[in-house]
């Protein structure tokens, strides 16, 4: 046994130094999502049959809906968030003037929290809020736009929520090219769009996959702006809301598993399809060579 | 190898292409960054097919002048005339000028061939001759069977090659190197040294070389640029740099490892005596005009000193004893203090001992006296 842990790279230290991580993964990760699957499996009261939890999730019409809801909110809002934060995340590649007053206002939104950020959008956004009222005044349109208590308010929101933290990733990705690169570029006769787009876009993408995927996990898991700027009986009815309805307005406790695993399942196969095409691409070192 | 390329360089020299500019006139550039003055007025006209090395420590402004050349960085007063007509206006990706950056640069994402095929993808040229000019340049710095591979699987010196590839594949007017051999070991040092200067020669190239090694800047350059905190110091071939320095600072930075702190006793024409600090009068040749009682530098170089055996000593030759020893290869560097009071550093071919005695003879011609600097 011990010849074939040292075999690994394992010994006693190294067990005892990840113990207590250890501990708090199973407690916290493991048990309860095997936990979760042993009650998914066990059939709610009225039914019949090992996988009766998800056939009643998966055939009800309007419950099934709220995984189309779902990715209808998350996809738009990672690809919105990608594609506003990689022309900013490469403008500001290099310190620029003013940049720790511009970083912060980026990155604020994220410590204050969905339900605040909610609270803002209520009032701002709002048929009576600042933003119609502006819009109202210049004559742009003829009545207040409905921008909360609806899917737009949903997008809104959670693309104020998220793009702190896929900005974050990619300005570290592109602050982390060798500015080399792109003299190199224009010395071989390469324009700025080209410069962009051959050279730093592509050492970028690395970067970008890992943001589209936490952006997608995090959105897919949408809760409280679904409900407080959304239209929770409707349009922004999303797969988390199910779960938490079949739990605590129906105490079905088996489908809420079922809907809750179901979620986990879709999470994992689009970050493996997002990770394995970041496999394809270029992913080693941002430099230009020694030095 | 070695061979292929001395044979090489001396078919390149019979048959040497047009140069692809005339002459490149650069006029009074000067650039400030906040207090730091990093260059000043600084003046130089290269001829076509000309390679000139950009010599001095580092902070003396070699990099921003080529970085100006390069328009990578905008002058705040001057002019860069290319074949009578000023180039300060053009954006770098139009000047159609070449570099190679001291850490290379490389695509890393991209391969070997699509590194050096880029200048060539940006100016639009037809697939079927970027093949055939990749294809060409590859072999010229024999990589042609690395053109598949990426650039973090090359070795330092492999890799340099590709940025020489990659930086005249496309022809350019002139070609920019800043410090390329920098980060190279000794052996590889020479071995791309050869390259660069067989490259510029079978090229047909402009070039214009930054260093801060004087046997870089020596032995590839057609004229020497010496600078010092942003303004010209000395411009030369090498022989004529290296064997008349035109300052005390010159002279250290070609290798007089020899500066003594004199005072000049007497001076007529370019004759001069000079007296060390330690009291010992010397003859050496005038570079600055001195008259008696002024402070001044007598410079030597190590290889102008030569050592005898103490009972040879001839007039003006000091006594000494032989403190340190170093064993150079081919000859060996000696630290010998003495009577001058300051030890002097000879280099020679005897094999001396440390503690042996020996005289040391300084050729006055050899001996050069400047003007002592703030």
């Amino acid at each position: 046994m011990s010849k074939m842990m040292s075999r690994w790279g394992i010994d006693r230290n190294l067990l005892l130094l990840l113990g207590p991580a250890l501990v708090l993964v199973v407690a916290l990760f493991v048990w309860p999502f095997l936990y979760g699957i042993g009650v998914s499996l066990t059939p709610g009261p009225g039914r019949e049959g090992f996988l009766s939890n998800y056939a009643a999730f998966l055939g009800d019409v309007r419950e099934r809906a709220s995984i189309w809801n779902t990715l209808w909110i998350a996809i738009p809002v990672t690809i919105a968030n990608v594609l506003v934060a990689v022309p900013i995340a490469y403008r500001m590649r290099r310190p620029l003037k003013g940049q720790r007053p511009i970083s912060a206002v980026f990155v604020v939104p994220m410590s204050l929290g969905v339900v605040l950020v909610a609270e803002g959008m209520l009032t701002f956004f709002g048929p009576a809020g600042w933003f119609n009222k502006v819009l109202l005044t210049l004559g742009v349109v003829n009545e207040p736009l409905q921008l909360v208590h609806n899917y737009i308010g949903v997008l809104i929101s959670l693309f104020i929520a998220e793009f702190p933290v896929v900005f974050l990733i990619l300005l570290g990705y592109a602050s982390g090219i060798d500015p080399n690169l792109e003299r190199a570029g224009r010395m071989l006769g390469a324009g700025a769009w080209q410069r962009f787009s051959r050279i730093t876009l592509p050492l970028m993408m690395p970067g970008v996959a890992i943001a589209a995927a936490l952006s997608f996990v995090a959105t897919f898991a949408v809760f409280p702006s679904a409900v407080l700027v959304g239209e929770p009986a409707g349009a922004t009815r999303v797969i988390a809301l199910a779960a938490w309805q079949a739990a605590y307005e129906r105490f079905d406790f088996g489908e809420a598993s079922a809907i809750a695993i179901t979620m986990a399942a879709i999470e994992l196969v689009c970050v493996a399809a997002i990770l394995l095409g970041r496999s394809r691409l270029y992913r080693g070192p941002t430099g230009g060579g020694k030095g | 190898m070695v061979e292929r390329t001395e044979e090489a360089q001396r078919k390149s020299a019979a048959e040497r292409p047009e140069p692809h500019i005339r002459r490149i006139w650069v006029k009074n550039l000067s650039k400030r960054f906040g207090d730091l003055v990093a260059l000043k007025d600084f003046e130089l006209e290269v001829e076509g097919g000309e390679f000139i090395g950009l010599l001095g420590p580092s902070g003396c402004g070699k990099t921003t002048a080529l970085n100006c050349f390069a328009g990578l960085l905008a002058p705040d007063a001057g002019d860069i005339e290319l074949d009578g007509e000023s180039i300060l206006s053009v954006p770098s990706e139009r000047r159609r000028f070449g570099m190679v950056f001291q850490n290379y640069a490389l695509f890393p994402h991209l391969s070997i061939a699509r590194n050096v095929s880029f200048g060539l993808e940006m100016e639009g040229v037809g697939k079927t001759e970027v093949r055939e000019r990749v294809e060409e340049v590859l072999s010229l710095v024999h990589l042609e069977e690395h053109r598949d591979k990426y650039p973090a699987q090359l070795s330092g010196g492999q890799q340099q090659r590709v940025a020489l590839a990659r930086a005249v594949v496309t022809r350019p007017r002139i070609i920019l190197m800043d410090e390329p051999l920098s980060n190279l070991d000794a052996k590889l040092r020479l071995e791309m040294r050869t390259e660069i200067r067989r490259l510029h020669q079978t090229l047909g190239l402009t070039t214009i070389y930054v260093t801060h090694d004087q046997e870089e800047a020596l032995s590839l350059s057609d004229r020497v640029v010496l600078m010092r905190d942003g303004t010209i110091q000395q411009v030369g071939p090498p022989k004529e740099v290296y064997a008349e320095p035109a300052s005390a600072y010159a002279a250290n930075f070609l290798g007089y490892r020899n500066l003594l702190p004199v005072k000049v006793t007497a001076a007529e024409g370019e004759h001069a005596r000079v007296a060390t600090q330690a009291g010992v009068e010397i003859s050496g040749t005038l570079r600055d005009h001195l008259s008696p009682g002024e402070d001044a530098v007598a410079a030597i170089r190590p290889e102008d000193v030569s050592v005898v055996p103490p009972d040879r000593k001839e007039q003006g030759a000091f006594s000494g004893t032989v403190e340190l020893a170093e064993f150079l290869g081919r000859d060996s560097e000696l630290s010998v203090p003495g009577e001058l009071g300051e030890p002097l550093i000879a280099r020679t071919t005897g094999d001396w001992k440390v503690g042996s005695k020996v005289s040391l003879q300084l050729p006055p011609e050899r001996l050069f006296v400047f003007t002592k600097e703030g």
